[in-house]
């Protein structure tokens, strides 16, 4: 390594190498545990491996056969049910909350810290409560019972087990976002506000003209984030439903896990992996694109 | 009188919040005390009776449940204290030194944070085998050691630290070393204890690399532990929502003590992104 030599004087060039030095362990461990598999991961989708036989080179196949597999589009079709099913009432929960929240009043501090509970919880314990909430006799039954609604079967028909886990993982996730919202009201001046008051503007108008508008970045790092965290998300899956009934909950997360894990064709996972990468990488540049933040 | 009827709609919306956060604990807290064949009587009966204690004694006789928490904490701690030390270490590297490369290292962790652990997971996996990892502790914490947000969150704190400090003590004769530990690290306490909330509660909640590496009863972490107890005896409710109950209880023991450190953690790394 050179560094900016010629005018530099020595003690300068000293303090680079300390500088870079400081940086030396935490890249070590990110080239061999981060860089290294995600370029290993693109390599190995062109090859046939299962971990038995060293990996034979087969071109693009793996991507052909999966882009022709019925399992892998329903997959995403499961992906994109539960990431818009959780995120969408997620997100709008989350503003609203913190609309509500961002006034000084009593209290103020326990509801926000209630709210959050669910998220520092573990995704596999809430899994497991859910479940049994979700049983055909449980306490969400108990409940539809109650306003004269007739028992649905959640976690066993192909059309409701999608439902269930949406429901489970909204109330998870929205007091993170909500969070996020609030420090985003709070970053808001105030005086802003209240120079629109004075010139006679409603609630209503205030929040579409200013709060909306000034919320913008926050809003595309929280829908940024909800697609990252939901396309990666499978445990609910794994615990609750195993991706059943007949693969409706089958999210490509949880495909990937299947193929390397279970069947161990690790060529074909990192296909799908990597399909998974790229739409999610498009998917969050036409977002910003979309949203107007290119930078 | 408008302005009356909207604060108590605000307010029956928060209440109502409040009872769907609360309600699923209250069930779990309920069902975990009452007898198998009373767990879906109708009507349901909040208050157990008989309350049945034993609930959270036979599980951990059968299950070594205390071994998980044990591997948990272990893990958890290890991964912590390292990717506090590699973190910072690099954050301030980043923030505060001018050379070669920097800004491409820097970029290349920032462009990671996008992409998905599944896109890492499987030749880590092999490499972590061919290691001889599986089912050590070295395979659980070793490639958690550093995390490109740790890196990234501490960095933009760094960059608030003034250099005329560094500067002064380096005049002074002091070490590099010296002025990292004892000078800038002190001045970043805010940053280290988000960064610290957030690693541990990633880890300790982290089910996808634990079911990779751990597949020997000894090594296994809680959230593994609690879902092979679900697996096996799925149709005892009442134990195993004690056993979701006990695991959750240090978690929310933890979040009860340093809610204000978590929440101001979250909503720094919200506003820096």
């Amino acid at each position: 390594m050179r560094f900016r030599q010629g005018h530099t004087p020595s003690f300068k060039r000293k303090e680079a190498w300390a500088g870079f030095l400081f940086a030396v362990p935490a890249m070590t461990l990110f080239l061999l545990f981060a860089v290294y598999p995600i370029i290993r991961t693109l390599y190995l989708s062109f090859f046939d491996y299962n971990m038995l036989v060293p990996p034979t080179f087969i071109g693009l196949k793996n991507y052909i056969s999966v882009l022709g597999d019925p399992l892998f589009w329903q997959s995403v079709r499961a992906t994109v049910t539960y990431v818009l099913g959780t995120y969408i009432p997620t997100i709008i929960i989350a503003l609203g909350l913190a609309l509500i929240l961002n006034r000084s009043f009593r209290l103020k501090d326990l509801f926000r810290a209630l709210y959050f509970t669910p998220t520092v919880m573990s995704m596999v314990v809430v899994s497991v409560i859910w479940k049994v909430l979700f049983n055909y006799r449980g306490l969400i039954n108990g409940i539809l019972a109650v306003f004269g609604q007739s028992s649905i079967r959640w976690l066993t028909t192909s059309q409701w087990a999608p439902a269930a886990l949406a429901i489970m993982s909204v109330w998870k996730n929205f007091g993170y976002y909500m969070v996020i919202y609030l420090a985003g009201l709070q970053g808001i001046p105030t005086e802003l506000k209240e120079a629109a008051q004075i010139d006679g503007a409603n609630a209503k108008q205030i929040f579409t003209y200013i709060t909306l508008p000034l919320l913008r970045p926050i809003t595309v790092f929280v829908v940024t984030m909800s697609i990252l965290n939901g396309v990666q998300e499978f445990t609910a899956q794994y615990v609750m439903t195993g991706g059943g009934p007949s693969g409706a909950t089958r999210v490509t997360a949880l495909l990937i896990y299947e193929t390397a894990f279970a069947y161990v064709k690790m060529g074909r996972a990192s296909a799908i992996a990597i399909l998974l990468f790229a739409a999610l990488l498009s998917l969050t540049f036409g977002l910003r694109h979309w949203f107007g933040l290119e930078n | 009188m408008k302005k009356k009827l909207a604060n108590m709609l605000f307010f029956a919306l928060l209440i109502l919040g409040a009872v769907v956060i609360t309600l699923p604990f209250f069930y779990a807290i309920s069902t975990s005390l009452k007898q198998n064949h009373q767990v879906f009587a109708v009507p349901m009966q909040w208050i157990p009776d008989p309350v049945v204690w034993e609930n959270y004694i036979i599980p951990f006789q059968q299950r070594p449940l205390g071994r998980y928490f044990l591997n948990s904490v272990l893990v958890s701690t290890s991964v912590t204290v390292l990717n506090v030390i590699t973190c910072s270490m690099a954050g301030y590297s980043f923030a505060k030194f001018d050379y070669m490369g920097r800004d491409f290292f820097f970029m290349a962790v920032l462009a990671t944070l996008m992409v998905p652990i599944q896109v890492i997971v499987i030749p880590l996996f092999i490499l972590v085998k061919s290691l001889g990892w599986l089912n050590s502790y070295a395979g659980l914490i070793i490639p958690s050691a550093t995390s490109a947000f740790g890196i990234f969150l501490m960095r933009q704190y760094f960059q608030t630290v003034p250099k005329e400090l560094m500067e002064a003590a380096r005049i002074d004769g002091c070490g590099e070393l010296r002025i990292f530990w004892q000078i800038v690290m002190p001045l970043v306490r805010p940053a280290l204890s988000a960064l610290i909330i957030f690693i541990f509660m990633h880890n300790w909640n982290n089910f996808l690399w634990p079911l990779l590496v751990a597949t020997k009863e000894e090594m296994m972490t809680l959230p593994l532990g609690i879902a092979k107890f679900e697996s096996t005896y799925s149709t005892h409710y009442p134990q195993l929502m004690a056993v979701s109950m006990s695991a959750t209880l240090p978690v929310l023991l933890v979040f009860v003590i340093l809610q204000r450190q978590f929440i101001q953690g979250i909503a720094l790394s919200g506003i820096k992104q």
